[in-house]
């Protein structure tokens, strides 16, 4: 299943001589300073900020104006460089700009190339030499890390996988996909080095969520993948950091939950821009989301069924087994699981789908009674 | 082609009752006595800080990994207690010696410390423009760069979602070479777009060598092409550019091109070694690689997008003697990108590979005055 290319350039005589030639006697051919591309001068708009993808949105070489469909170029041509004859097909499958484009994905892409921290020096791991954690504790937090650094890597798997599938000219989002890639990478790196420096080691892992996440790598088009990624999965695990950092038993605990929410942050913003991307210009597409959104919503429900992962919260919210530790541990965890779905809910609000909110949904059918259950017991949501 | 959990866990009796007892108080701690190794992993120099080196020990290492991966088609973190129905996600490199490099886990480390912002880190503003000619070069040259950004950027992301999770330290290493060539990319086309010229042409002979090297059939074959072969071209190309640069952006640049690409390249070279010392019989396998893809080496330096501006850049014009000086800079550049290209290979343990390459022969006809 190889490629070869339209040449051996070993056996290509006239190339080689060509080569040589030039080599020989410095003729150049120089046709390429005549290139038929715009000529630009671009600049920095903000010096302190640099010289960004926004400043170079200019012309044929900016995003702004990729059109819908992407016709002339399937090469590894960079955009708006002149296209000779002879560039193969890379093959994209992705050459419409409403599958993957949102609005800022460029500022986003910025944003993770200078925010780049490093789990290995920017986490204070000195500060845990010596602190002892309850073992109740210490292995509730165990649990939790052995969940988050089990289900990174699908959020660093799942948008690889479609990179390459992307037409070369996006090339923003294909460099903010790179970004999160590598943000993963780090978040499955940072929270195994935690759960692997309380004396516990990595503990059980998640079937439930595996079995839902696996849908997020399978996803049937670019669209499908980030709805159940960066909105629905990404949204969740983003109340579920802050959640986290709230729960965090040491300090250092906090500062990796900071570090990740910013990063996490990123992502659910490039999902709500996208969502809202095509809700705007396709409106005819609201009914395939809307059954995008079905599945994801059970991806989304998993988690919380996940007993290894609740029950973790619950006694790490609650700060121990003692009955009352228990319960005030699930009253802690059922206002963040509600608070989770609202949030849910809440930010496909904002991106044009109020809808949601119905019967149409069953996890809004889920928060509903849950919510309900909750305020009957005097919870505050 | 999609996948459906195995369950609408919305309204499965058997999950709704499990969440209503642990929401009642009954929790099952089914996970509180994990049949998993106990470690406290700590640094073994703070200022250096915790590295996934520190926590290479016992079932959570990466130096025991056997070679066959036969059980582990999840995404069960590494010596976390496996259990239940987990999915199969369909992992195709399964096979450490396919992907392992010694150095791997150390230049993961070493990406994240090196990290570099184009739109900050180098100095896009400065009185020192070169002549409209050699100006017109760079915009060619960084075209080119920004082609072969595209593919190197490609290749991580075709494998890294089929490369087995317990393999962790070599798909972090890849998620951060992908963003490296995405940060390359972006400085590419910054610096092309910077001169005022505009970008320029694509190269349909470049091109076309390098997506039979980006569609190689196994991950050793395309690590060896797109890691080690491209890699240290590129890696001359940044050195070239960087001696010879007109702008102080381009020296900026090259600098951080430079130390990105030469982790590539160590990385490309210990994979083949370890290729290699662990299978030898691959070996046979890998010369015909070479002996079928070696040619698109001489596509990147015979393209005239690439040779004609390196031409003009290392000779600083158009004048005749400045051509001249210029190809006897770039035979030389062209006759150390294929020692260094052997040298590498001969480390990695594939003796002889000179006397069977067609390359040097080739090259050696260069003949300047």
């Amino acid at each position: 299943m190889s490629y070869l290319s339209t040449t051996n350039f070993l056996d290509d005589k006239s190339f080689a001589d060509k080569w040589l030639y030039t080599m020989r006697t410095g003729e150049l051919d120089l046709s390429w300073m005549n290139a038929r591309t715009e000529k630009i001068n671009p600049s920095p708009q903000n010096a302190r900020r640099g010289l960004t993808y926004r400043d170079l949105d200019l012309g044929t070489y900016g995003f702004s104006d990729v059109p819908e469909k992407v016709r002339e170029n399937r090469s590894y041509a960079p955009r708006g460089a002149e296209i000779p004859p002879g560039l193969p097909d890379a093959q994209p499958e992705v050459s419409r700009k409403s599958e993957l484009w949102a609005f800022n994905t460029e500022g986003y892409y910025e944003e993770a190339v200078t925010r780049q921290w490093n789990a290995t020096t920017d986490i204070p791991w000195e500060r845990l030499e010596g602190a002892e954690l309850p073992e109740a504790i210490g292995k509730a937090l165990s649990q939790l890390m052995t969940f988050l650094t089990e289900v990174e890597m699908i959020a660093t798997d799942t948008p690889a996988k479609w990179l390459p599938r992307l037409n070369p000219e996006f090339i923003e989002v294909r460099a903010f996909i790179a970004s999160q890639a590598m943000d993963e990478a780090r978040h499955a790196e940072v929270f195994r080095k935690r759960a692997l420096t309380t004396g516990w080691g990595l503990m059980k892992a998640s079937p439930m969520n595996e079995m839902a996440l696996k849908h997020l790598r399978d996803a049937d088009s670019f669209s499908e993948m980030s709805v159940a990624l960066h909105l629905v999965a990404e949204g969740n695990v983003l109340t579920m950091f802050r959640f986290s950092e709230y729960l965090s038993p040491t300090d250092v605990d906090k500062k990796i939950f900071r570090l990740v929410m910013q990063d996490e942050a990123r992502h659910v913003g490039y999902g709500m821009q996208h969502f809202k991307w095509v809700l705007e210009n396709f409106p005819e597409k609201r009914e395939i989301l809307h059954k995008h959104l079905d599945e994801a919503e059970n991806i989304s429900f998993a988690a919380g069924a996940a007993t290894e992962l609740t029950e973790s919260f619950i006694v790490l919210a609650g700060g121990g087994l003692k009955p009352e530790n228990i319960e005030k541990g699930i009253r802690i965890t059922t206002q963040f699981q509600l608070k989770q779905m609202e949030e849910h809910f809440e930010r496909l609000d904002k991106c044009g789908m109020p809808e949601r909110k119905g019967e149409r949904s069953k996890l809004w059918m889920m928060y509903q009674m849950g919510k309900a259950a909750a305020e009957q017991a005097g919870l505050k949501i | 082609m999609a996948f459906y959990a195995d369950k609408d866990y919305t309204q499965d009796q058997e999950v709704l009752n499990a969440m209503q007892e642990v929401m009642q108080g009954h929790l099952t701690l089914h996970w509180y006595d994990a049949n998993t190794e106990r470690i406290k992993g700590k640094p073994a120099d703070y200022r250096r800080g915790l590295t996934y080196r520190d926590l290479d020990v016992g079932s959570y290492g990466y130096t025991d990994l056997p070679e066959d991966l036969r059980r582990h088609q999840s995404m069960v973190a590494r010596g976390s207690e496996k259990w239940g129905k987990l999915p199969d996600m369909g992992y195709l490199v399964n096979r450490k010696s396919e992907v392992w490099s010694d150095n791997v886990a150390d230049l993961y480390e070493e990406d994240k410390s090196r990290r570099w912002a184009p739109a900050v880190d180098v100095p896009w503003t400065g009185a020192d423009a070169p002549s409209p000619e050699v100006e017109a070069a760079c915009a060619q040259l960084y075209t080119f760069l920004q082609e072969c950004a595209l593919v190197s950027l490609d290749f991580p992301s075709r494998w890294v979602s089929l490369v087995n999770q317990e393999f962790l330290e070599v798909k972090s290493f890849m998620c951060a070479q992908m963003l490296d060539w995405a940060r390359l990319l972006e400085a590419f086309r910054k610096r092309a777009l910077m001169g005022g010229q505009g970008l320029k042409r694509a190269s349909a002979t470049a091109e076309q060598g390098l997506k039979e090297w980006l569609w190689a059939e196994t991950y050793p074959q395309g690590s060896l092409s797109i890691n080690l072969s491209l890699a240290g071209f590129l890696l001359a190309v940044f050195r070239q550019v960087a001696a010879f640069a007109p702008r102080k952006a381009d020296r900026a640049l090259m600098g951080f091109a430079m130390q990105d690409a030469g982790r590539q390249v160590a990385y490309g070279l210990g994979a083949l070694r370890y290729l290699l010392s662990h299978r030898p019989a691959q070996k046979v396998a890998i010369e015909e690689y070479l002996d079928q893809t070696e040619h698109v080496m001489v596509a990147l330096f015979g393209s005239p997008e690439l040779l004609e501006p390196m031409i003009v850049i290392c000779g600083g014009g158009l004048e005749s003697a400045q051509i001249g000086a210029g190809r006897i800079a770039t035979a030389k550049f062209i006759r150390l990108v294929v020692r260094e290209y052997m040298e590498r290979l001969e480390a990695a343990g594939l003796s002889g590979r000179r006397t069977r390459s067609r390359i040097p022969a080739v090259v050696d006809r260069i003949a300047t005055s």
